[in-house]
């Protein structure tokens, strides 16, 4: 009885599984003409883990959500900094969901661990701001994008030291 | 006899009500440190491999709990100019020992396994470079949540030493 229950609760979150990926990656198809990103910290006017678009345009590093937007001029760029981190998939919703699965039975709910992660390029710029203050903006970006922005930060003038191997 | 006895009694409980209450007159009577103004250092990572985005997570998030904790009128970050000119100004340092990388997705499956750790020292100094705090902090995340989420643990940790510490 109990490894039937726990089977039901497996297979039903293993055919939940590839709907989530076919769902993530057409979103990931999207973000490369129009990324979705994550600001982690860093920026004055726009609110922590708000998603939004990061562009670099006009000699600056421009972050666009709907309701605010922060800019950073390139010149003022002393370096960038790429990482990556594991992080929960799906967002606020997503986070609601493996918290809610906690109640599972049997901690079935565990394997959405394991379905809902996802890993993400970390995108991290240093900046001194015009009272010669050291700022670090740091973004969460779709894996594979952060290299993107790095090289066209350095194109449009910012200094970054070469990236150790 | 039993006189000798009551006295005996009567003494150690007054001996050991004397040294409780120098004991708390000594906790009550530390002076907490005053300063206007602190500058919060960029975190150092000497020899210790931690990725940028820690060091950059670790000092953002010091500066916004410091100011948020009021403890100071002025909270100014690193290289700002405006800092040049205050007299007690106080400088913060963040120096990591040790960094230990877990993983959120063992974190999520075993719920005791995975965890990642930062130890650092965090030191407060005067303009004159005297140290006039200095304390050892462990930051960590242990259940749900990314990597990342280690410098705010740290940050509220070091922002509660300093906070303690200081009044304006």
């Amino acid at each position: 009885m109990r490894l039937s229950t726990a089977l039901i609760v497996a297979l039903s979150v293993a055919s939940f599984a590839p709907a989530q990926t076919t769902t993530s990656s057409t979103t990931g198809a999207a973000t490369d003409a129009n990324p979705n990103v994550r600001h982690v910290i860093g920026l004055d006017a726009v609110k922590h883990n708000a998603t939004g678009k990061l562009t670099v345009e006009d000699g600056a590093l421009a972050f666009k959500t709907g309701k605010a937007a922060d800019k950073v001029p390139v010149s003022s760029i002393n370096d960038v900094f790429i990482g990556t981190e594991t992080t929960q998939a799906g967002g606020k919703k997503g986070r609601a969901v493996k918290t809610a699965a906690i109640a599972a039975p049997y901690e079935s709910g565990r394997a959405l661990t394991i379905l809902m992660r996802t890993k993400v390029d970390i995108l991290t710029v240093s900046y001194h701001d015009p009272e010669g203050a050291l700022h670090g903006a740091i973004f969460a970006l779709p894996i594979g994008q952060a290299e993107q922005v790095r090289a066209q930060l350095i194109q449009a003038g910012a200094h970054a030291a070469p990236i150790e191997k | 006899m039993v006189n000798s006895r009551a006295t005996f009694v009567f003494l150690t409980s007054f001996s050991l009500l004397s040294a409780c209450a120098l004991l708390s007159a000594q906790t009550a009577a530390k002076p907490k440190l005053s300063a206007s103004a602190i500058q919060i250092a960029m975190v150092e990572a000497g020899d210790v491999q931690i990725p940028a985005e820690f060091r950059f997570a670790v000092y953002e998030r010091l500066v916004e709990r410091v100011r948020e904790s009021g403890a100071f009128q002025k909270v100014y970050r690193t290289g700002d100019h405006a800092a040049d000119g205050v007299p007690d100004l106080v400088t913060l340092h963040t120096t990591v020992e040790r960094f230990k990388e877990g993983s959120e997705t063992v974190r999520g499956l075993t719920t005791v396994l995975g965890a990642t750790s930062v130890d650092i020292t965090a030191s407060v100094t005067s303009r004159d470079g005297k140290e006039l705090i200095s304390h050892k902090i462990t930051g960590r995340v242990r259940f749900f949540g990314e990597n990342l989420g280690v410098t705010n643990d740290l940050a509220k940790r070091i922002t509660k030493l300093v906070s303690a510490s200081y009044t304006h």
